[in-house]
């Protein structure tokens, strides 16, 4: 019996139960989208965290407590009394003329807190309005759904879509301040990642109605502290570029049916933890089934990614050009290991067709080194 | 990034230790720097929780916020930390010395200037940070401060605006210097964490790079060099220890409350201890090695900024950078910059080896044997006079991407040495490069000796960087613009936007 990709990808997680796309599964999309192990992990649903820490490369990752209430202080802040403040900025910040506000609460559906009757209450909701049914203005906590090759998987944004000019916007309210009316870019861009995700959900929901992109913004509202306050101030962020490049990339994950397929029959990463949750499965077992998967390992996957020091360890032992990042990399385009590398600069290796030119550039550099480190008052390696 | 320090980093990697990048240190050291740690709360923008900040490794002062969202003991940490750092300014503030002036400028300067060093660049951040918050108090009014509070922030600011051109020595990341020494077998990325850095350099006794690398990695063995604490810390330690403290303080319990200030102190010296003292270590590290020759100069133009902005603080009208450059001085800033970068950039490239190789290997700078010359040869000038302008050849292995008529100089030959590219031409691997020495020959109608390479001679040559003319702006009104801000920027000018700024709230007020 051939098992469909589903029941591949349940028995690649085994019985522990689904984890679900977040905010940093998201960030890798882009980061990394090509990478097969993050795809098959994060598509199996599989605790990449307790995967990382069993194999010994426990996870870098971890939130202060402080920076977990600040974020939900201020959230709470932003929305309370029917979203006040949210609409104050609106108004005066943003100059937004807005009609009426209604505002619907879609936390959860009468009680009912499951992600599918949640989504089917969202859609419900979101279409009719697009129809111009509804007096509606903010929805809190809508419940998204986007396909990752080809999987869908639930986004509980913690965001607000209103209608404005007959269109939604997608409303991030994030923590980090907006100071003399800049924020960190870094983290302006991770907040615009998020909230491409949930553009390109929102639109492929009203899609299925008929109902055009042209109904939801790419101008994202942004919503942050003003300066060193705990008064939310606004801002457009213009995500037309990062929305193109985010569908791009999802169509182009590879179908993570056809992915599954070429994986060894039987493999799975089932931590198989006993009835305490402890996991009884041998790390060394552990790390041969993810070795069975290819992994595009690069230094940033530290700053997106729970496996990152797992795959950081086998990019070492393989020598990989890759733990020593770009800028190193697009110096020895055609080379991936540092025995190629330095075999083609001292002459020991003979470069294959494509390499010819970079030998010789290595070969010219490496002279350099050699002369400078037989120079006199050559600097001295470090003691 | 050249091929030739790609290298480098493939070598240290093969190697499992740290490489010389360069050949020298390219920034100057104070004899007597301020070492700075900063840590901020994670969650609260730019908010202090504690610095460790000392002259040496032996004296060091640890200020901490107990209740970092509280308004008043922030104020009163900044005030603390302020009395510090203005105190190491004033004792750079000593001795002036009188310089020959070339018509209307400056006629004396400090004849140091202060350097603060941080671990990393989030170190400098969380400075820029503390500038912004404290530049527009006030001392009157609601909210009063200190003068030492506004004055920290203006200080801070002015250190910040420094530290972002290229060259200056005056506030600098300690990651950032030993990262342009030294090559590691890692990425940029993990390079900003100062003891994973140091783990290449100079491991601990007793540790191999790789367990030292795994060490620097662990926040329990090493806690991070800030301004960011662990979360584990915060959530394990941290937060029950700031509830012990604001409880105390809340019952008005006068040894609760001095037993839970002492064990916050305790705390956050221990987060930070581990990277003092690895700040030192590097320190002494990189004053072991030599300085390049140029970095004087720099160090001198350092002083020059140092004495102006002091100057203008004691001018009486003082004012506070303004929030956000206006066009006139954002142009200025930008132009300022790029003038820094490709000054430091021919700096280096003269004084140093390394990164002459660097541009070597770019096709940006040549080396190689003199085999022919018409040490001779002579031009009639337009007003028909005699001048030498001998030719040689010079036979390089580089890749020489440069064209005929670049004006050349070259650090292996005496001072004010001039040259021009006649001709390239190939020769196999090889090319041969004919050079017109043009200058630095003397004024006699034949050139001193010594001044013009001879057969076999092995010479360094680089593009002249020459001589640009500093950009004119539009003068906005008699305001020295290194001080204040344009007209447009009205912040700065309009009194009520400026009361605002100073009564601006700073997180919450509990
Ligand atoms: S850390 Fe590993 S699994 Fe994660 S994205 Fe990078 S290479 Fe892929």
């Amino acid at each position: 019996m051939i098992a469909t990709p589903d029941q591949r990808l349940d028995a690649l997680r085994g019985p522990a139960p689904r984890m679900h796309h977040n905010a940093r599964t998201l960030a890798a999309l882009e980061n990394n989208p090509r990478c097969m192990l993050r795809a098959v992990l994060d598509a199996s649903g599989s605790d990449k965290a307790a995967i990382a820490a069993h194999t010994g490369y426990q996870a870098p990752f971890g939130q202060s407590s402080f920076a977990l209430a600040r974020g939900n202080v201020f959230e709470t802040m932003v929305k309370a009394n029917g979203c006040a403040e949210l609409l104050r900025v609106l108004r005066e910040t943003l100059q937004l003329t807005l009609p009426e506000v209604g505002y619907q609460d879609l936390n959860d559906v009468g009680g009912d807190g499951r992600a599918e009757s949640r989504h089917a209450r969202t859609t419900h909701l979101l279409t009719a309005a697009a129809r111009g049914h509804g007096s509606d203005t903010l929805y809190d906590h809508p419940m998204l759904r986007l396909v990752v090759g080809g999987h869908p998987v639930f986004l509980e944004p913690d965001l607000v879509a209103f209608r404005v000019d007959d269109r939604f916007h997608v409303v991030e309210i994030k923590s980090f301040p907006i100071v003399d009316d800049q924020a960190a870019p870094a983290q302006v861009r991770a907040a615009t990642t998020h909230a491409c995700a949930y553009i390109i959900a929102l639109r492929a929901m009203l899609a299925a109605s008929g109902i055009g992109p042209e109904s939801v913004s790419d101008t994202i509202v942004l919503i942050a502290p003003k300066d060193f306050t705990n008064r939310p101030t606004g801002a457009f962020v213009d995500a037309r570029k990062q929305v193109a490049t985010l569908t791009r990339q999802l169509e182009r994950i590879q179908r993570i049916g056809d992915l599954v397929e070429l994986l060894p029959e039987g493999l799975t990463f089932d931590l198989a933890a006993d009835d305490t949750g402890r996991p009884q499965r041998p790390a060394q077992e552990l790390a041969e089934a993810l070795d069975q998967v290819p992994a595009t390992y690069y230094p940033e996957c530290l700053n997106h990614c729970e496996m990152a020091f797992y795959c950081r360890s086998r990019a070492r032992a393989d020598g990989s050009l890759d733990v020593l990042g770009s800028a190193v990399r697009e110096q020895l385009g055609g080379v991936d290991t540092v025995t190629m590398a330095l075999g083609l600069a001292r002459g020991t290796l003979t470069p294959n067709d494509d390499q010819v030119e970079m030998a010789v550039a290595l070969r010219h550099a490496a002279r350099l080194r050699v002369e400078l480190h037989n120079s006199p008052g050559a600097a001295g390696a470090a003691s | 990034m050249s091929r030739v320090s790609a290298l480098a980093h493939l070598e240290a990697m093969e190697a499992m230790e740290a490489m010389p990048l360069t050949r020298f240190r390219h920034r100057h050291l104070s004899d007597r720097p301020l070492v700075v740690i900063p840590l901020t709360m994670a969650g609260e923008a730019g908010t202090p929780l504690a610095v460790l900040v000392g002259e040496s490794r032996r004296s060091s002062t640890l200020l901490v916020v107990g209740q970092p969202r509280n308004r008043d003991q922030r104020f009163a940490f900044a005030a603390e930390f302020g009395r510090i750092v203005m105190g190491y300014i004033d004792s750079c503030r000593q001795d002036r010395l009188e310089i020959p002036s070339r018509g209307e400028e400056r006629r004396s300067r400090y004849t140091s200037a202060p350097q603060i060093l941080v671990p990393n660049n989030g170190g400098i951040k969380a400075l820029s940070d503390l500038g912004r918050m404290c530049r527009f108090r006030r001392t009157d009014g609601p909210y009063p401060v200190p003068a030492v509070v506004p004055e920290l922030g203006k200080w801070l600011t002015f250190l910040v605006e420094t530290a972002e051109q290229a060259g200056t020595s005056m506030l600098l990341p300690m990651t950032g210097l030993l990262g342009e020494h030294w090559a590691t077998g890692q990425s940029a990325l993990e390079d900003q964490n100062l003891a994973s850095l140091m783990a290449w350099i100079s491991p601990p006794d007793g540790l191999t790079v790789q367990e030292a690398m795994a060490d620097a990695e662990n926040p329990e063995l090493c806690p991070p060099a800030g301004p960011a604490t662990s979360p584990q810390f915060d959530n394990t330690y941290l937060a029950p220890a700031m509830r012990r403290f604001d409880t105390a303080r809340a019952t008005g319990n006068e040894q609760a409350l001095a037993e839970a200030q002492a064990d916050l102190r305790g705390l956050l010296s221990e987060q930070l201890n581990p990277t003092w003292r690895l700040m030192w270590t590097a320190l002494a590290l990189l004053r072991g090695v030599d300085e390049a020759p140029r970095a004087a100069a720099r160090f001198e133009r350092d002083c020059d900024s140092f004495t102006d902005y002091s100057d203008y603080q004691d001018s009486g009208d003082a004012r506070p950078q303004p929030k956000r450059d206006g066009a006139i001085r954002a142009a200025r800033r930008l132009s300022r910059l790029e003038r820094a970068l490709a000054d430091f950039e021919a700096d280096m490239a003269f004084d140093d080896p390394y990164v002459r190789a660097d541009q070597r290997s770019l096709g940006e700078a040549f080396a190689g044997t003199v085999v022919a010359a018409e040490p001779d040869r002579v031009d009639i000038t337009a007003s028909n006079r005699r001048v030498p302008r001998p030719r040689v050849t010079v036979r390089t292995l580089d890749p020489v991407r440069l064209v005929d008529d670049t004006k050349l100089i070259s650090p292996t030959m005496p001072p004010g040495h001039k040259a021009e590219i006649v001709s390239i031409v190939r020769d196999g691997d090889a090319s041969l490069i004919m050079v017109e020495v043009t200058g630095g020959m003397g004024r006699a109608r034949v050139p001193r000796p010594g001044t013009v390479p001879v057969v076999e001679q092995h010479i360094d040559y680089l593009p002249d960087p020459g001589w640009r003319p500093t950009p004119v702006f539009p003068e906005a009104d008699q305001i020295p613009w290194t001080h204040a801000g344009d007209p447009e920027d009205s912040e700065t000018m309009d009194p009520v936007a400026a009361g605002q700024a100073a009564t601006e709230e700073w997180g919450d007020d509990n």
